[in-house]
Formats: C-alpha cells, structure tokens, sequence
C-alpha cells in the first residue's frame, strides 16, 4: 500500500472514493444541555443540495443573538468510515474569530468553542465546551 | 468591563481581563505524557514544554516499524472558563502540518487525564475520510 500516514490508524483502505460523508442524520436543532449557559444557546444544522450548514443563536444580556449561517465541514469518526461523527466551522465577527469543533458523542454534540478576540480589548483568548441534544419532539 | 464588543455572554467575563487567566495551571499541562490505551493505533505519546512564552507540542505517532515523531509545533494557550473537578486549567491548540495531512489538536487537562481532539484532514488524493478522534494521557513521572 503506497500510502502515506503518520499514525497506524491511518493507514487504511477507504470504504468508498466517491462517498461522501454521511451526515444527514445529524439535521436539526440542537438545545444547550445546561439551560444557564452564557454561551450557546441552540445550533441549528441544515442541509441544502448535499452542503451542510450551521446557525448559531448565543446568549446576549438583552437576548438571543443569532450569529448567521455558516457552511459546515463534516468529519467522520475514522479515516475509513463515511458516517458523520463531527464538524468544524468558524465565524468571524471582525473583533472575535470563533472556531467550533463539533464532536458527537452518544447523540449529544460535544462543542469546543475557540474564541480569539483581534480588538483592543485586552482579553484572553478562551476555550469551553458545550453539550447539545437534539429536539426531536418525541415523549 | 467597558462595554465592548461581544456575541455572547461570556465574551464579557470578567476574568478574561486578569492576566492570571491566561496562564492559569499550566504547569499541569508540563511533561510527558503516555497514552492509557497500550494498544493505540494512533499517538502513543505527547510532551508539552515550555520555552519562555511559547508551548511547543511534540507528538509521536504509532508506526508500522516503530514511533513517528511529528514535527514539533507552537501551541496556542486558551483560557479554559470550563470547572473541570474544581479546578480551571488553561487549553492548549496546536496545528500539525505533516504536507500529505492537517491536524487540529485541541489539548486539555480533565481530572488529571491529558485529553486530545484531533481533526484530521488529508491533503493527498487518497480518499481517505477527514475525521476527528479523542484520545486520553495519564503523565509520566520520572523517577
């Protein structure tokens, strides 16, 4: 096998060269589990034409704030697999660079979020995670 | 705080200001650090080490005929607002750039563990899957 890797875990032969990631499953609307956040509130995955995208609504001292819609990339759990298990975008807000990584765990979104301010402000870039289950409207 | 700009309730914490915030515990994340699953595939070991200011991440990867050592890379410290068991403990971010694929790591310590999130992406024409993977270090003392 002509492959290059760094680890033993990538060194596999792809299940499928045309496929792309599966990630439809993960369409919809996803609730912070912790109801006092004061970060993220909700995420709101959508699907247009085989592209993914994410909305974001935070938590603002006046209200909701929605970030806007932002292409997703969709990542799979291993090199060989084709079924979605996470995502990465960023926004960027001219004062703030936000990065989320997106991990799914047991059917929660796991949400790493990056935030590295460019302004003046003074202050420290930060990392926190949040979890989010999805709305289903079951039960 | 002066007002100032902010697309979340957190980007108004307080403690983003105190200089302490961006060093916070660091030193936990100092050292060497084995993974706890022997029969990994895929990192077996990281160090972290502090030069001044800067964080510099080595990782090495499982082989075929032994460890791959990755080229070491500059971390990027991120204040961590997360109560991980009590105790807050600043991140680290880290880019591997390897030509034939990317890694974004994320590192972290969680109640004395060494957490990695690794999102990989391959620049070669392979057809291999971008994925993201988490693995878990315990520190390796030395005697």
């Amino acid at each position: 096998m002509d492959m290059q890797f760094a680890q033993l875990f990538d060194r596999v032969e792809p299940a499928d060269n045309a496929a792309p990631i599966e990630f439809s499953q993960w369409v919809g609307t996803w609730i912070n589990s912790n109801p006092d956040t004061t970060g993220i509130a909700r995420l709101v995955i959508s699907e247009v034409d085989g592209n993914f995208f994410l909305e974001v609504q935070a938590v603002g001292p006046d209200g909701p704030i929605a970030w806007g819609k932002t292409p997703i990339k969709t990542l799979a759990a291993n090199p060989a697999s084709r079924k979605g298990a996470g995502f990465t975008c960023s926004y960027d807000f001219g004062f703030v660079t936000t990065r989320l990584q997106g991990m799914i765990v047991k059917g929660l979104i796991v949400l790493g979020q990056f935030h590295t301010f460019k302004d003046d402000s003074g202050r420290a870039g930060f990392f926190v995670r949040e979890y989010f289950g999805i709305q289903h409207g079951r039960y | 705080m002066e007002r100032v700009a902010f697309k979340q309730n957190s980007h108004l914490e307080p403690a983003l200001t105190d200089p302490a915030t961006r060093t916070l515990n660091v030193e936990g994340l100092l050292g060497t650090w084995k993974n706890t699953n022997t029969k990994t595939t895929g990192i077996s070991e990281i160090v972290i080490a502090r030069e001044g200011s800067r964080f510099l991440i080595s990782l090495v990867g499982v082989g075929s005929d032994g460890p791959i050592h990755w080229p070491r890379t500059e971390g990027t410290v991120f204040a961590n607002l997360e109560e991980e068991a009590g105790q807050k403990a600043v991140a680290i971010a880290a880019n591997f750039d390897l030509g034939f694929m990317t890694a974004d790591t994320h590192l972290r310590v969680n109640k004395g563990v060494l957490v990695i999130v690794l999102i990989v992406t391959f620049q070669d024409d392979s057809g291999r899957s971008d994925y993201v993977n988490r693995e878990f270090f315990y520190k390796h003392h030395v005697e």
